[in-house]
């Protein structure tokens, strides 16, 4: 039951910002907003922001609904008293059924509208005499006794038996033969006033349900579905069952309309079948998605019981029950006989009925007429007539046992001579209010309007008043009813049942525990009884400011109806069964549409504001003065005045520049923020920053590949930083930028969830410097380092103004500069890293051998070199070197190459030699494994494997000298190279040299390391000396092969492991020099 | 037969629909004013220059039954943020591509944009092309540097919707937003009750009922 209330709604998954936005509109309330997606969201806060407003653009709408019930039996030519009875409201037999629901005692047809006509009605003697299969039977001259025509709105049409379910043919028909319901349709457009349209039809068989709409209810009648349930043989078949249409009023108001027809016989087992079909009926109608007025779906169909209002109508079936059919036939009948003058063919039938009764029939019959006249015993009490069968509210306590006789029922107050007592004492047999009573059917909520006319069945077709007089002599029956009920019904239903059960729980509770603690109860109910739990009382708080009429619909309007007419008509013949119908007046909120229209326009208008006033906004500061150290030591770095971004001033290899952005809260609302992925162009990398940014959102790294960083959220006032870095140590990055293939130009977006995106350009001024230069660049580059060279160019340092794409092309001629007047003999860069190695080197060498001399530490310290034989270019030994000191180091080496400055000391003095010496290595490895084309290029390699091969195949093997002498011949063809090559093998032969273990000999060969090699060739002792040594050349040797020489790239690992050899053989021959020579 | 039953009363019932509208062009042109005259009828006479891209939301009533919601966003018109018009253009069900009538080169740069939301944006997106300003030839005549009929010409054969406006008159301002949303297919839209079709297949085939229950429904539909 919980939930109910907010299912007209969209389906709810989450509640989002919406709820906020809520805040501001009038009147907007606070359920939970219900979206099914971002999309969605909007529309639903529009569409409940409108709905808030309801009461601006309904307009009670006051309307008659008649529904009418009549089983035809198949009879042929009922159709044509369908009009007569149900749309004019003739063939009522004012003695024999009460009108005015309302005015209970008036049965005489003292408050019959239209009443003046009467007197010229066609008496029931001539009307019955008149009988013929294929006419009106109706009395002629009948000015109709309850509201119809133009009065009613909603014509509700319930036929049974339009077909003979009783045939095999028909129950097996595949089809629905059109034009039994044209038949129906056909007599009721005759009889209807002009304009009304039918507005749903549904048949199942014998059920054929009709509902026609007044001209003004049509234009208010949407959401129209019509569904059928069979319940008949085998359960499905549909000769039983119902028909069933649901529809809209006016964008507000459900009705539901059932038309059964429930199992026949009576039986027990004919009764369970009828509560079993009516069960069934409610189970299994399932309706289709209502569209609401925002032109939405509902998401599932609803059911019976999801309705404001419902209607079920129909031969239900249900029997008087506990009483001889046969007294009550008779017991009717002297009420009927009073239609008929005694002459009359029906009169003597229902004479000799009751003359031929037997004794004992005879005598219940007159003791009972002796009861009425004694009228001494009961002191008046209200009547009992003005009862309206409500289930819902009478308990479960069973009905008594069923009298056997009908005068032990009788109230003795009332007027003997009435037909109303007669009913009184014959209603509580009836079935169906039994079964209401025992909650067996029908029970959730239905109602009846009070019953104050004959059983509708059965009677002599042709006949007003006469039982069925065949030899079966049927009981008579109230077979044929008209219940309803309303949202309000069911929920007090459901309300009530809910408190018995909890009563029921609580009391088996205190039995149970009342033996254990029977002073305790108090303790026990309150503990047991928390109405707000269990959910008791919930929805019927709505009713708590309602009034007593009001039925609050599921959409949250307020409507009521009344029942003003229950009765039948008497009077019609063409049937065994009486038809019977029920006037109700409905009050329901009408939507106008241009009313809506306009609430809809403004709440729009009201929505956008508040969004767009409420939308999250943030400023997003660059903070200009929060520098890094090595920003301080630069002036160049300063923002250009025109510039709005974040500027990087200038920016070199491998050292950190930082900036950060301050973003703020200025907005109204919280404000939740990240930065997106921007689209990448030619020469940018997508992600949410280029590659050469690291990104720091509110202390939190994020990858600068990804989608979107982290999001965070600001309340108003509330600040956030954000660091960018750049920090160039990505070769490949570092090369575009050298060859001017990229920028450091870029621009982040950050995004405001639900408000602006903010573009924030970052730019820096890349330092070229000389990786990945080839050697002919290199030596061109004048004193004072490349540095100088860029100075030089036009617009060398403040190129933002060219395009990416134009600036390539510059850099490429700049690079060459017409004034670069000397060349140098070889790159000074690489004579200066390889001095530099070499020199520290020795020292370290030497201080380690100061430090670590073997008498003083106890343990024996294996030196560096003597793990790694390729020290101090092994990369197992630059512990450090993912530090970020390191990168720093790295940096400032290289700008020192690049300024043409000492490199040493552009190194913290606080680093450690051993570690400035590690760093020159890394830089002088970086350097020689990026420059362009080698020391040995590419095709003086091609020459050297040719000369190697042709050396291998020949006779006689050639010295390592002549095999030098023959390299070093291709070699000198480009003289800067080899030069270059000659600065590092004369470095690397000195650390080899310094090393080594003859150094530890204290020679005095010290500075001519060949001769020491030589001098202890051959000396067994020192063997193992000479193969430390061996193996430090040999490692250096491929070490330095692998990035002095290029090749082309060979693809087996087998051959790449050749060519490696092959390459190192080569360099052998150089720092074997001594050897040979 | 319910189906077509559904019919009965008022048909189709409210719409609403929600686009995502984009503004392109050069920058001063006067985008952001647009959106400021359509959004809070207003007008600044100082206005910076977007740098980003603004965000807001406006709803216009078509009729009594119809509602069409722009998700509006406001680019930036300078060349260095040109790269990013993409990320706003890519899933917009509509554009206005405004141009200044007083410089000639912005009504080139328009055409540059149209041309590149006919090639990259949604296939069935709507362009309006907005010469704006047009307060400023009203009183100095000779400052017109865009015939209107060369522009209407253009219009015309790039199939784009044209009106001359002036942010600061509001002179066909709301025209011009109408003028879209009137184009928009918010039948598609609406019935899903969400944003515009844009490049999305599928939705929910009305038409596909299942008559709910047992047996057999009535006869044929009926004549109301
Ligand atoms: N006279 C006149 N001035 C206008 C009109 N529209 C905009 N302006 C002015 O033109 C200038 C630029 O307007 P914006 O709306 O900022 O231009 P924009 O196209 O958004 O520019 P960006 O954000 O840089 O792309 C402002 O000073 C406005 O006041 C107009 O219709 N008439
Ligand atoms: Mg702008």
């Amino acid at each position: 039951m919980a939930g109910e209330g907010t299912r007209a709604r969209p389906p709810s998954t989450s509640v989002s910002t919406t709820s906020s936005l809520m805040q501001d509109v009038p009147g907007a309330f606070q359920a939970s907003v219900n979206t099914s997606g971002p999309d969605r969201s909007d529309f639903v806060s529009l569409s409940q922001a409108i709905h808030a407003r309801r009461s601006e653009y309904v307009r009670p709408k006051h309307i008659r609904i008649k529904v009418g019930s009549w089983n035809v039996a198949a009879y042929k030519g009922a159709e044509k008293d369908v009009g007569g009875w149900f749309v004019q409201g003739m063939g009522v037999a004012e003695a024999l059924a009460g009108l005015k629901v309302t005015d209970q005692t008036q049965v005489h047809g003292e408050n019959i509208p239209q009443q003046a006509g009467l007197d010229d009605r066609e008496d029931v003697a001539s009307q019955e005499a008149r009988y013929h299969k294929k006419q009106s039977t109706l009395p002629r001259n009948d000015p109709g006794s309850i509201p119809g025509d133009s009065d009613i709105g909603l014509y509700v049409l319930a036929l049974q038996e339009v077909v003979d379910i009783n045939s095999v043919s028909e129950a097996l028909r595949p089809y629905t033969d059109p034009s039994v319901a044209n038949k129906w349709k056909d007599a009721m457009s005759a009889s209807l006033p002009p304009g009304y349209s039918l507005i749903a039809e549904s048949q199942l068989i014998g059920m054929l349900l009709l509902i026609y709409a007044s001209p003004d209810v049509a234009k208010d009648v949407q959401s129209v579905s019509t569904t059928s349930v069979g319940t008949g043989i085998a359960g499905y078949m549909g000769n039983k069952g119902a028909v069933t249409a649901r529809i809209v009023l006016g964008d507000t108001t459900r009705l539901v309309f059932i038309d059964s027809h429930l199992s026949a016989g009576t039986d027990k087992g004919a009764l369970e079948r009828r509560n079993w079909d009516a069960a069934q009926v409610v189970a299994r109608t399932k309706f289709e998605p209502i569209k609401d007025s925002m032109g939405l779906n509902q998401s599932s169909g609803e059911q019976i019981g999801d309705e404001d209002f419902a209607f079920w109508c129909g031969d239900l079936n249900y029997r008087l029950e506990g009483i001889p059919g046969d007294d009550v036939r008779r017991l009717l009948m002297l009420h009927t006989r009073n239609e008929y003058d005694l002459s009359q063919r029906s009169a003597r039938k229902i004479e000799s009925e009751l003359r031929s009764a037997t004794e004992a029939v005879k005598h219940r019959v007159e003791d009972r007429l002796s009861v009425y006249s004694n009228g001494s015993s009961t002191p008046s009490s209200p009547a009992r007539s003005a009862h309206d069968v409500r289930s819902s509210i009478d308990s479960r306590t069973s009905t008594d046992t069923p009298p056997t006789t009908i005068v032990d029922e009788l109230a003795v107050s009332d007027d003997p001579t009435s037909l109303q007592t007669t009913l009184l004492s014959l209603l509580p047999h009836d079935e169906l209010h039994q079964q209401m009573k025992l909650r067996a059917a029908f029970y959730d909520g239905w109602r009846e309007g009070p019953i104050n006319f004959l059983p509708t069945y059965k009677y002599d077709a042709g006949s007003v008043g006469v039982f069925d007089s065949s030899e079966k002599k049927r009981a008579p029956s109230w077979c044929d009813r008209i219940l309803y009920r309303t949202r309000r019904d069911r929920l007090t239903y459901e309300t009530k049942i809910q408190e018995e059960d909890d009563a029921k729980r609580k009391d088996d509770q205190m039995r149970a525990s009342g033996l254990d603690h029977a002073g305790n109860d108090e303790e026990i109910l309150y503990e047991l009884y928390d109405p707000e739990a269990d959910g008791v009382g919930e929805e019927y708080d709505e009713y708590d400011e309602a009034g007593e009429n009001v039925v609050v619909t599921k959409e949250g309007f307020e409507d009521s109806i009344e029942l003003e007419y229950y009765t039948a008509h008497q009077r019609v013949l063409s049937s065994d069964h009486k038809p019977l119908d029920a006037v109700f007046k409905l009050k329901y909120d009408c939507v106008i549409p241009e009313l809506k229209a306009k609430v809809h326009a403004e709440v729009a208008k009201e929505l956008d504001k508040s969004e767009n006033e409420h939308r999250p906004s943030v400023t997003v500061v660059v903070d200009r003065h929060r520098s890094d150290s090595v920003a301080s030591e630069e002036n160049s770095d300063s923002d250009p005045a025109t510039f709005d971004g974040v500027y990087f001033g200038n920016v070199r290899y491998a050292t950190a520049r930082h900036r950060y952005l301050t973003i703020a809260n200025t907005g109204r609302v919280s404000a939740t923020f990240s930065f997106i992925e921007r689209p990448h162009g030619a020469n940018t990398s997508s992600g949410l920053a280029p590659k050469w940014i690291n990104l720091k959102l509110a202390d939190m790294p994020s990858a600068s590949s990804s989608k979107a960083s982290q999001s965070v959220t600001l309340e108003p006032g509330d600040t956030a930083s954000a660091e960018l870095e750049v920090r160039i140590f990505d070769m490949h990055t570092m090369h575009a930028l050298n060859e001017g293939l990229q920028e450091l130009d870029d621009i982040l977006v950050l995004r405001v969830e639900g408000g602006r995106d903010h573009f924030i350009p970052v730019k820096g001024c890349w330092l070229e410097n000389t990786l990945g230069k080839s050697i002919n660049r290199l030596v061109k580059i004048p004193e004072g380092g490349i540095r100088k060279l860029q100075r030089q160019k036009p617009g060398g340092s403040s190129s933002r103004s060219k395009s990416v794409r134009e600036g390539g092309a510059s850099r490429e001629r700049s690079v060459s500069p017409p004034q670069s007047l000397q060349v140098s003999s070889a790159p000074r860069e690489l004579y200066k890293l390889t001095t530099a190695i070499e020199e520290l080197a020795g020292r370290v060498v030497a201080e380690w051998e100061m430090t670590h001399s073997s008498e003083e530490v106890g343990a024996y310290v294996l030196a560096p070199w003597q793990t790694h034989p390729a020290w101090p270019f092994d990369q197992q030994c630059w512990t450090e070197r993912n530090g970020m000191q390191w990168q720093d180091a790295l940096g400032e080496v290289s700008n020192a190459l690049d300024c043409d400055e000492p490199l040493e000391q552009s190194l913290p003095p606080e680093l450690p030699k051993m570690q400035r010496l590690y760093v020159l290595a890394n830089l002088l490895m970086l350097f020689l494994e990026h420059m362009s084309d080698g020391i040995i290029t590419a095709s003086q390699w091609t020459e050297i494997k040719a000369l190697m091969t042709e050396t291998e195949t020949s006779k006689r093997k050639p010295s390592l000298e002549e095999q030098r002498t023959a390299v070093q011949d291709i070699l000198a063809q480009q003289p800067s190279h080899n030069i270059s090559l000659i600065f590092v093998t004369s470095m690397l032969e000195r650390i080899i040299a310094e090393t080594t273990p003859t150094k530890r000999q204290k020679d005095d060969l010290v500075k001519k390391p060949a001769g020491t090699l030589r001098r202890f060739t051959g000396l067994g002792k020192l063997s193992a000396e000479v193969a430390e040594e061996e193996s430090s050349l040999l490692a250096m040797a491929r070490m330095f092969a692998e990035v002095v020489i290029r090749s082309e790239k060979v693809g087996s690992e087998k051959a790449r492991i050749a060519v490696a050899r092959r390459k190192a053989e080569v360099l052998v021959l150089f720092l074997r020099r001594g050897e040979g020579g | 037969m319910a189906a077509r039953m559904q019919q009965g009363g008022r048909p189709g019932g409210a719409r609403f629909a929600q686009f995502k509208l984009v503004l392109l062009g050069e920058s001063a042109v006067g985008k952001s004013s647009l959106v400021l005259r359509f959004v809070k009828d207003q007008f600044d006479d100082y206005r910076e220059s977007t740098i980003g891209a603004a965000f807001l939301t406006q709803t216009i009533a078509l009729d009594d039954q119809t509602t069409v919601k722009f998700e509006i966003w406001d680019t930036a018109g300078q060349e260095r943020y040109k790269s990013l018009a993409p990320m706003y253009y890519r899933n917009a069900n509509c554009a206005v591509v405004v141009y200044d009538i007083t410089q000639a080169s912005s009504l080139d740069k328009a055409k540059s944009w149209v041309k590149e939301l006919q090639r990259q944006a949604n296939e069935n997106i709507i362009i309006a092309l907005a010469g704006n300003k047009a307060d400023l030839v009203a009183e100095q005549p000779d400052k017109r540097a865009v015939q209107t009929a060369d522009a209407e010409a253009y219009a015309r054969e790039s199939n784009l919707l044209f009106f001359e406006t002036s942010a600061k008159t509001a002179e066909n301002v709301k025209e011009l937003f109408t003028a879209i949303a009137k184009k928009l297919p918010i039948e598609q839209a609406s019935q899903r009750g969400m944003r515009g079709p844009a490049g999305r297949p599928g939705g929910v085939d009305l038409g596909n009922r299942q008559e709910a229950g047992g047996a057999a429904g009535g006869p044929g539909g009926c004549n109301c």
